[in-house]
């Protein structure tokens, strides 16, 4: 009896260090900032949206953006309608775009160790009913067990087949080609 | 003479129409973003019931609560508050999730309404207003279920 109680305290130790010691499955971040920004000789456009959701796993690179595109705020009330309408986003039937891919220097970010990481990402983005192939680097933060990802790069708005109706005020004026910059801070969960 | 007078009239004509056709120009490039908190609400229920929607059918809740030009419905949202933080534009987040769910809803507030945040506390049931932006489903590629997203949101009945 008192070494089954030994043995079964043993392997209680036991299972408590293997949870602790395997790290983080996934870092998740709620808490993310997308810009995007256009400028033409006309005028600058930008709008900020702040309710992403991002996950990274550390163990594979897996990079994902889930990006709910009515929560892109503009300056003016019209150009955000324009933005959401039929002609341009179909917010209301594409409400989500999705960014996913694969980080490919995985080997050179320690995501246990403090530092700024250089991290390259190739994968896809899908925009209404279109994806395209993406590729990008940007930095990887790793601050006390946390994570926070930066990076900027530009969209052709016409792969994604937004096209520019004649007419259409916030088209013609929104530049053909838009810097979109990223910021989101990941806890481990 | 006469000739001149049409003209003329013509010409008046034409100058006010520019002018009107102007001026609504005008008004609608300034056109100021519609105010949801003073706007009347469409939808009352809580986080577990649009949360199921969602998760039911995703293509009649979109239906039903997004609008095509981003002027979505406006929703009182009641429900357990389970968490509480802040986004980068420095707006408080208002998670509304029953214990037996598997989504909830993040209700982001504003400049304005953010101080209302600090009155209640995880745990209490509490009902926010707000614009919905998206719905509730399971991601594969996250691995997670997303919550439905509510913006310009403020607390209702404290």
């Amino acid at each position: 009896m008192q070494k089954l109680k030994v043995l079964l305290a043993g392997a209680a130790l036991l299972f408590s260090i293997a949870a602790f010691s395997q790290s983080a499955e996934k870092y998740i971040s709620s808490k993310s900032h997308i810009k995007f920004f256009s400028t033409t000789p006309v005028e600058d456009i930008e709008a900020n949206n702040y309710a992403s959701v991002s996950t990274i796993n550390p163990k594979t690179g897996a990079v994902v953006f889930s990006v709910p595109m009515q929560s892109f705020e503009f300056e003016k009330a019209m150009m955000q309608k324009h933005f959401n309408n039929e002609h341009f986003l179909e917010s209301s039937v594409y409400p989500k775009s999705k960014l996913k891919g694969m980080i490919t220097n995985l080997s050179d970010i320690d995501f246990n160790k403090d530092g700024k990481y250089e991290a390259n990402f190739e994968g896809e983005i899908t925009i209404k009913d279109k994806t395209q192939k993406l590729e990008d680097s940007g930095t990887i933060t790793v601050a006390g067990g946390s994570l926070t990802l930066d990076t900027t790069f530009d969209l052709t708005l016409g792969d994604f087949g937004i096209t520019f109706d004649e007419g259409e005020m916030v088209s013609t004026k929104i530049a053909k080609s838009v810097e979109v910059s990223v910021k989101s801070e990941y806890q481990s969960n | 003479m006469k000739r001149r007078k049409i003209i003329r009239i013509g010409a008046i004509l034409a100058l006010a129409g520019l002018l009107i056709g102007g001026g609504i120009g005008l008004y609608m490039f300034n056109m100021p973003h519609r105010n949801v908190q003073s706007a009347q609400t469409d939808f009352s229920l809580t986080s577990s019931q649009i949360v199921s929607e969602y998760l039911t059918d995703k293509e009649a809740a979109n239906i039903k609560y997004l609008a095509a030009d981003g002027d979505s419905k406006i929703l009182e949202i009641t429900g357990v508050v389970s968490g509480i933080s802040e986004d980068f534009n420095g707006n408080q987040v208002v998670l509304l999730k029953g214990n037996n769910d598997e989504a909830g809803v993040s209700a982001t507030f504003t400049a304005d309404s953010n101080a209302s945040v600090s009155k209640i506390v995880v745990g209490e049931t509490t009902t926010v207003k707000g614009v919905i932006r998206s719905g509730a489903a399971y991601d594969d590629d996250l691995e997670l279920y997303e919550n439905v997203v509510l913006e310009q949101s403020s607390i209702i009945n404290n």
